[in-house]
């Protein structure tokens, strides 16, 4: 199906255009995950940011046919998986790669405890990790566990979204939704593995290559009611800074008043609102292309029988309308299904980004306040400090050992705040670069399959028709 | 918009296909009933039985475009008004012409009473007609008084059909539906105009040139409690007939065993559930295409939304990409109306007529059983007579007297069954030319409204896909 030329290593470092054979079916077929194209950063429409790339010109963009699975444009080349053996995981000239895919969906329980379990196969000639394979079991909550590790520990940058926790119940076994989720999960572990900062933490590590039990003990420590002491603190730090506005007189909570930041907060807002409408019609596109498919087939039945009943080239003529009425009434619910993984899926990973970009912002407004109040209360400190040194108290001692302490928190505050503006700053970078890329690949998708569904209907009636003027010259008195 | 050669006397006799400009529009827009299009017998694509016509060459055939407006295939050659000044009414070389058009509804009265009042106007050369125009105004019942007279006096030829009495309340004064209505009537009243015996009623001249009150008068009385005393006499007759055949032991009606008749039968009842089936999933079809166009319109304003958020090239490409959802959602609902008047009408009245020839259907039976009960009687008063003879009873005479007046009620009962028969058989041939002609007409307007409405499709998202890639390329770093 792909023409790749050249090794991977070739490839991935290359910007040209990736050339995919354009006979390839948009028929929304959910794909085996066994097989990935790698895909060049350049070959983006808009992204020509990763590695700066020459324009495409026109002959290159015609060849450029991008595979119908939505997810797998998501892989990054610099983690994709080499293709089966032209490449050795043990080659000492290999370029580093980590690559992990989340496979083998098995229902596994009985009743309101079951659950869906995964395989997550990870490749890697990284030192760090046990390679060249590792093949782990996971279910959902492994998948929250490092999401919300990750949060807790690396305050500024986008954690990846995970997809929505629950779901309609008789809808929680559908091969769709299965499918759908399989797939989010795959996109989220594998944004993990490229982000410069996140692939490098333990948690990472231990959501890779523990085995099934360590996993779950893991699993349950951090989620059970008996929190870590360094959570407690931060919660009593919460409440302390609250009071503390209150008794300086600070009604209002203190807000960061950066103009580019207010510009950021209300383009962020903006867009969710935007994007969830915009979702929520996609999802009525999809339900109403099944609504006609569904109809056409009926009439397409119906239609029959009546040419049945007619006989002559009038029933020849019925039965051929009736056909295809059956014929288009497939293709329309494949382009629904396309619509739905192809689209509608984009759209909805592009809101949990959105909402994840929010969640950075609370981290933000947390830390300013953390970062004022301490600054604050650190200076008022020192005043007192000085007023004690001139006094010659013997308290001084004391109250200088607690001023050293608090001072040292507040610079730890300060400079924690300041490492959250750092990373957003870069992340709102790559997230620009990355959704224009992948919102440009899904509206593209989305012209190219309505345009092609609306090419093979407007073929089949026109077949009709022909069919309809043969039947009558040849049909002369009726 | 039409390109019609020579004079309307020539257009008439012709059986040269029609040539129609083909850049008529197909969006379903109601037709103004001033313009009418004559169309030869031969130009509909099965129907070469009225006046037979060579055979239609290809390219005769590429230049046929049927007008949007199945109402107006519907008028007959012979009875279409001529093209406006090109012919006087008064020529007296002018050939004979019967002309009606049912116009410019009008909502008469308040609230419960309300009703829509028609204009009908009768344009003819005829000298049994009031010429050469008489407008008189006429509402639904006054319709519905002129079928049920004709479905009385004759029994055995498919009355035309009326379109549904009553209407969802709400609906009933639609723009939709009046205009459906009006269409409907139009056809019924010229279907009579141009059928061979129908034409020739009192009751069409009475519907077309009576004066309002008279017409209501007429209407009252033929409707009122008090039956004309015929009918009293018809409806003691069936009652006597069931009793005969109870008395004769005759527990089953008698019913006519002629094999071709059954098969006209079974086609008929089986042509009638088909044919429901297929007018109930045209409905639904329209439906979904109102539905869709109506999604893709919410989906285009909010892609528009998003765009005005995004700015730069990617906010154009979405305001693209709105702007033809917003585009081809006008054409779907252009195209649901088009269905609705061009192809679910014409199979609803295609119901309607099969109902029609269910109705003559019973009144064949009725006569039958009339003819079979009267010939028996008959035969048992005369075998009574010869007795009464034989014994020279005084009862001879008034036995002879009855015997008379019997046969000869037995005869013309044995002469209304014979003449429906006859009836029929004509009626049968008529239907299916007719009824081929117009199915294979409405199913060719399906087909091509929605290869053209694909095609639109096909073009919008395929102008959007090549100004995705223009933008792509123009944006260089985004």
């Amino acid at each position: 199906m792909s023409a790749l030329g050249g090794g991977g290593g070739a490839l991935r470092n290359a910007s040209t255009a990736l050339a995919i054979s354009s006979t390839e079916s948009f028929a929304g077929t959910p794909s085996c995950h066994t097989k990935r194209v790698r895909r060049p950063p350049g070959s983006f429409y808009w992204l020509h940011a990763v590695t700066p790339a020459p324009p495409l010109d026109t002959t290159t963009l015609k060849q450029l046919v991008f595979v119908s699975d939505y997810a797998e444009s998501m892989i990054p080349p610099e983690i994709g998986p080499q293709k089966s053996s032209s490449q050795s995981p043990r080659s000492p000239s290999g370029a580093p790669f980590l690559s992990i895919s989340v496979t083998d969906p098995v229902k596994l329980g009985n009743g309101v405890q079951a659950y869906i379990s995964y395989r997550v196969i990870t490749k890697t000639n990284l030192p760090e990790f046990q390679g060249p394979e590792k093949i782990v079991i996971r279910r959902y909550s492994d998948f929250v566990w490092l999401h919300d590790k990750l949060a807790d520990k690396y305050k500024g940058i986008f954690i990846p979204p995970l997809p929505e926790k629950s779901a309609v119940e008789k809808f929680r076994f559908s091969a769709e939704f299965i499918e759908m989720r399989r797939q989010a999960l795959d996109i989220f572990v594998n944004r993990i593995a490229s982000h410069p900062e996140l692939k490098q933490s333990e948690d990472l590590k231990t959501f890779l290559e523990e085995d099934e039990e360590a996993m779950e003990r893991i699993r349950s420590f951090e989620t059970g009611i008996f929190k870590k002491p360094a959570d407690l603190l931060q919660m009593f730090k919460d409440v302390q800074t609250k009071v503390t506005d209150v008794v300086l007189g600070k009604e209002k909570p203190v807000e960061e008043t950066d103009p580019e930041y207010e510009k950021l907060k209300h383009y962020i807002f903006g867009l969710e609102d935007h994007l969830t409408e915009t979702q929520k019609q996609a999802v009525r596109l999809v339900k109403r292309h099944r609504e006609l498919g569904q109809s056409l087939s009926e009439f397409g039945k119906a239609i029959k029988l009546l040419g049945a009943c007619e006989g002559d080239s009038l029933g020849k003529v019925f039965a051929e309308l009736g056909s295809k009425s059956e014929l288009l009434s497939i293709k329309l619910q494949k382009e629904a299904h396309n619509l739905l993984m192809n689209f509608e899926e984009p759209l909805k990973d592009y809101v949990r980004c959105v909402q994840s970009i929010k969640d950075s912002f609370s981290h933000r407004a947390n830390a300013f306040r953390l970062h004022c109040e301490l600054t604050e209360t650190t200076k008022l400190k020192e005043i007192n400090l000085e007023k004690l040194n001139l006094m010659r108290s013997d308290k001084t001692r004391e109250a200088e050992i607690e001023y050293r302490e608090l001072k040292a928190e507040s610079e730890e505050a300060t400079r924690r705040f300041e490492t959250i503006i750092k990373r957003m700053n870069e992340e709102i970078v790559r997230f620009q670069e990355q959704k224009t890329a992948e919102m440009g690949l899904a509206f593209h998708l989305f012209a190219k399959g309505q345009a092609k569904l609306a090419n093979d209907i407007a073929d089949a009636w026109r077949n009709v028709l022909t069919k309809i003027e043969a039947y009558s010259l040849s049909s002369g008195h009726d």
